[in-house]
């Protein structure tokens, strides 16, 4: 037992030491020998595609609940009715031929196309659409509620669906939503069961449709052949998505062939492949932004004042500047520059140690002695990095920060723990829109919640209730008045402070020079819809 | 190998060497061990240990470095503040130099003062998990020892039960459980850890408790938690200190392991297997970030192994080459 034991410790220390010796040893110019397996066994065949992932693919099969990593590969297998291009503010249709709104808003009539078969080999008529919107309302997973305003849904023929709305909403945004948006056949579903979908199973329209998938493994997509668009030109016959969750093994096998797409790399990964001849690096914006929400119902900061102090103690230039390497730049309020609301005339906090002691004095807290906890998604390094430089700004003013990083769903049940005393006094996390309105975040985030779901910093203010409700309302009819609605909303949100506001970032993408193709849409973020890509 | 099993149940207690014959003559060892420690005095043998093993000076060599460096950490680090809270962005991730001998993190903290300031947390965790796992394992394996029957049943076999888990499997899952924090992983650790000294005492108890000294006890009418205390408990102290210094190495390297995987301490303490989790991302581009952390994991294995192994050629008979 003991020598069986202190063998293990040997051997695991031994290995420790060779790894170490081994990173120094490829730590310049080695690196393309690849890793164990070699660089040859690149793929063979042209005509696969392989997209390196860091978590797992496929969280939810169900195209009603998707709601996570799944829409980087659901969007390959399932289509909705309209695509929408933030940059151009235009929209495109996808199922739909064409669509009109009453001028009131609460009538939208979508025009299908024709001929478009399902991967079950059933064709797409309004009564698939109806049924499929139907049931992801009435499962209400997920972005379900983006549907909230339908009232009811009505075909007029084979080819036209007709939605009736409650309230305006801008039903064309919703539509074209990344998720909760998807058309599938929904007859697969009631002749196989409600659980048909969740068992691993697809019935889409997209261009490529499941060949195999193993839990933990690669998800394998092939070419649907009955795709409407057809599959004259080139096109990938083959997608794979791999998880890879260490970056190093990430940038390895991209620099030798063996991923012609990844997601998200480090920027220190970043730095070192621009010299690659073989990789291309591009950046765009993103809707995404990072966001440290207060808890408003506990002491001390439920104090409007200690919220402001603490605004005013994060290092805002330093971490765009070093821990985000100019990859993203200062919030301005909630809304991500590049969505529409976004206001580039609102106040922004400084980082302004002298005013958060004046601040904390007048709370009184003259010299801190409070301890904070704050969580974090583990395996964040961003935001674990962040963090570090935060508690060294607020040990400064006396405040202790307890930093934890959990995994999500532990972070997540914590956030949402019945009583309150249970819960974090900062909690960190990411926000991107379900589709690309600035409801998403102000609703999300800080409408007041009987329930918790996404409003962490437990904030509620009736007013900022009441002018985003309107706002959403104007959306679809006057979006001039929305916008401005929704600018005094953000305005009370910096005076009342419920969250820190840190940084939208850019998306860093990595792919080999010869993939080409790719358009980054920050509506549909990490998609890559490979129908449009090819290698040269 | 292992001193210090008594194997009498049969298939009851199993161990790597499968019931080795000449229990005997192991049941004398204890008091022997003793005997000759208090009658040539302790500093004489420490001296003659050393003199007859090289490599176990060497452990001895490396532990009492590792132990100054964590008591003199303030003085030995040229960046105290980095073993705290200090962060310095705009000197991240430099090489190795005179003013950085381990280089810096992606902070810009000294990894060199971290370093030192992680053997403070390494060797107080290697203590802590050592004596919460001690204290649980002897009572309940001197119990099970000497009282024997039913209650010997019972706390074997959950023993066994316990034992039956990977250590690190079972002290992931408890740290899992838990929470993600240093104290609920040493505690892991320590849950995991506490059946080998129990299976050990138990056998040093079950040998003793035959032995005309406790015997005599028992007639002249103490009590048993006298004796336990008294008798069985403090003879068979030598085997388990024997054990407890070679599992130190482990312990370590079992809480490192843990706060690699982000159960354990949390950032910013400078845990050594918490240093390597966060370099790992780097060490294609930045190689020392990696290799100083581990390296000192590895020294503090090897060092408490070697002078785990002196302790036993030490105090088993057998192996003695005196």
């Amino acid at each position: 037992m003991s020598l069986h034991r202190r063998r293990l410790a040997v051997v695991l220390s031994l290995a420790l030491l060779v790894l170490s010796v081994a990173a120094a040893g490829c730590s310049q110019g080695a690196a393309n020998q690849g890793t164990g397996t070699g660089g040859n066994s690149a793929p063979s065949t042209p005509q696969i595609a392989f997209y390196g992932a860091t978590n797992d693919t496929m969280v939810f099969w169900d195209p009603s609940d998707s709601y996570s990593n799944e829409i980087i590969a659901m969007n390959n297998i399932y289509e909705r009715l309209l695509q929408y291009d933030p940059a151009t503010n235009q929209f495109t249709g996808v199922l739909a031929k064409e669509w009109q709104t009453s001028p009131d808003a609460l009538t939208w009539t979508f025009t299908l196309r024709e001929g478009v078969k399902f991967h079950s080999g059933n064709e797409m008529t309004a009564e698939a659409v109806k049924s499929s919107i139907e049931r992801t309302m009435k499962r209400g997973n997920g972005a379900a509620f983006i549907w909230e305003a339908v009232k009811s849904i009505e075909t007029d023929g084979k080819y036209k669906v007709i939605f009736h709305l409650s309230h305006p909403s801008p039903l064309d945004l919703v539509a074209a939503s990344g998720y909760a948006a998807f058309i599938f056949d929904p007859t697969v579903a009631q002749k196989n069961g409600e659980d048909w979908f969740s068992k691993g199973n697809e019935a889409g329209t997209g261009a490529y449709m499941l060949e195999s998938w193993q839990q933990g493994g690669d998800l394998v997509l092939k070419q649907f052949p009955d795709y409407w668009q057809g599959w004259s030109g080139k096109h990938f016959s083959k997608v794979v998505y791999k998880t890879v969750p260490e970056a190093a093994t990430k940038r390895q096998m991209l620099e030798a062939g063996q991923l012609d797409f990844v997601e998200m790399l480090p920027f220190e990964q970043v730095e070192a492949l621009k010299s690659s001849p073989n990789v291309t690096i591009t950046t765009t914006p993103s809707f995404q932004n990072l966001m440290a929400f207060f808890n408003t119902q506990k002491k001390p900061l439920d104090n409007v004042k200690v919220r402001q102090a603490l605004s005013y103690a994060f290092p805002y230039n330093v971490v765009v500047n070093d821990v985000m390497k100019n990859y993203a730049q200062q919030s301005r309020g909630p809304i991500p520059k590049g969505l529409w609301g976004h206001d580039d005339h609102l106040p922004q906090y400084t980082y302004d140690l002298d005013k958060a002691k004046q601040l904390l004095n007048d709370a009184g807290y003259p010299q801190g002695g409070f301890t904070l906890t704050m969580t974090y998604a583990s395996g964040d390094e961003n935001e674990r990095r962040m963090a570090e430089l935060y508690k060294a700004e607020l040990a400064k003013l006396g405040i202790t920060l307890e930093l934890k990083g959990m995994p999500w769903e532990a972070q997540w049940d914590q956030g949402k723990a019945t009583k309150p005393q249970d819960r974090q006094d900062i909690f960190v996390m990411y926000w991107w829109p379900d589709y690309a309105n600035p409801y998403s975040f102000l609703y999300s985030l800080f409408h007041t919640e009987d329930k918790v779901l996404f409003n962490l910093g437990y904030y509620s203010n009736p007013q900022y209730d009441q002018l985003i409700d309107k706002a959403n309302g104007l959306a679809a009819t006057d979006r001039q008045q929305a916008i401005q609605l929704y600018g005094q909303a953000q305005e009370l949100l910096l005076q009342d402070a419920p969250a820190l506001f840190m940084y939208d970032q850019e998306y860093v993408r990595a792919m080999r020079s010869n993939f080409k193709g790719y358009t980054d849409n920050p509506a549909y973020p990490n998609v890559v819809f490979f129908y449009n890509t090819y290698r040269e | 190998m292992t001193t210090t099993e008594v194997d009498d149940r049969g298939g009851g207690g199993r161990t790597d060497q499968g019931g080795r014959p000449g229990q005997g003559s192991r049941t004398d060892r204890p008091s022997e061990a003793q005997d000759q420690a208090t009658r040539r005095g302790s500093l004489f043998w420490v001296w003659h240990v050393l003199r007859q093993n090289p490599l176990t000076a060497l452990g001895a060599a490396m532990v009492l470095g590792l132990v100054l460096a964590a008591l003199l950490a303030p003085w030995l680090a040229p960046f105290p503040g980095d073993g705290g809270v200090d962060v310095h962005p705009k000197s991240q991730l430099l090489a190795p130099s005179l003013e950085h001998p381990f280089g810096t993190d992606e902070l810009g903290r000294d990894l060199f003062s971290r370093v030192v300031y992680g053997a403070r947390i390494s060797l107080f965790t290697g203590s802590l998990v050592i004596g919460l796992a001690l204290l649980i394992g002897i009572p309940l394996g001197a119990a099970a020892g000497y009282l024997g029957g039913f209650v010997d049943e019972v706390i074997m076999r959950f023993v066994d039960i316990v034992l039956s888990f990977p250590p690190l499997l079972l002290a992931t899952a408890l740290a899992a459980m838990l929470g993600s924090s240093l104290v609920n992983a040493m505690i892991a650790v320590a849950v995991a850890w506490w059946p080998w000294y129990a299976r050990i005492m138990r056998g040093q108890a079950v040998a003793l408790r035959e032995r005309g000294y406790v015997e005599a006890a028992r007639a002249g009418g103490v009590g048993t938690l006298r004796i336990l205390t008294r008798h069985i408990i403090a003879n068979s102290l030598p085997p388990l200190i024997v054990q407890a210094s070679m599992d130190f190495g482990s312990v370590i390297l079992t809480s490192a392991s843990l706060s690699f995987l982000g159960l354990g301490a949390q950032p910013p303490q400078p845990e050594w297997g918490l240093l390597i989790s966060t370099g790992r991302t780097f060490f294609l581009t930045n190689w020392w970030y990696v290799t100083f952390p581990g390296l000192a994991i590895l020294v503090t294995a090897v060092a408490f192994n070697l002078v785990g192994d002196g302790l036993r050629e030490y105090l088993d008979p057998r192996l003695r080459s005196v």
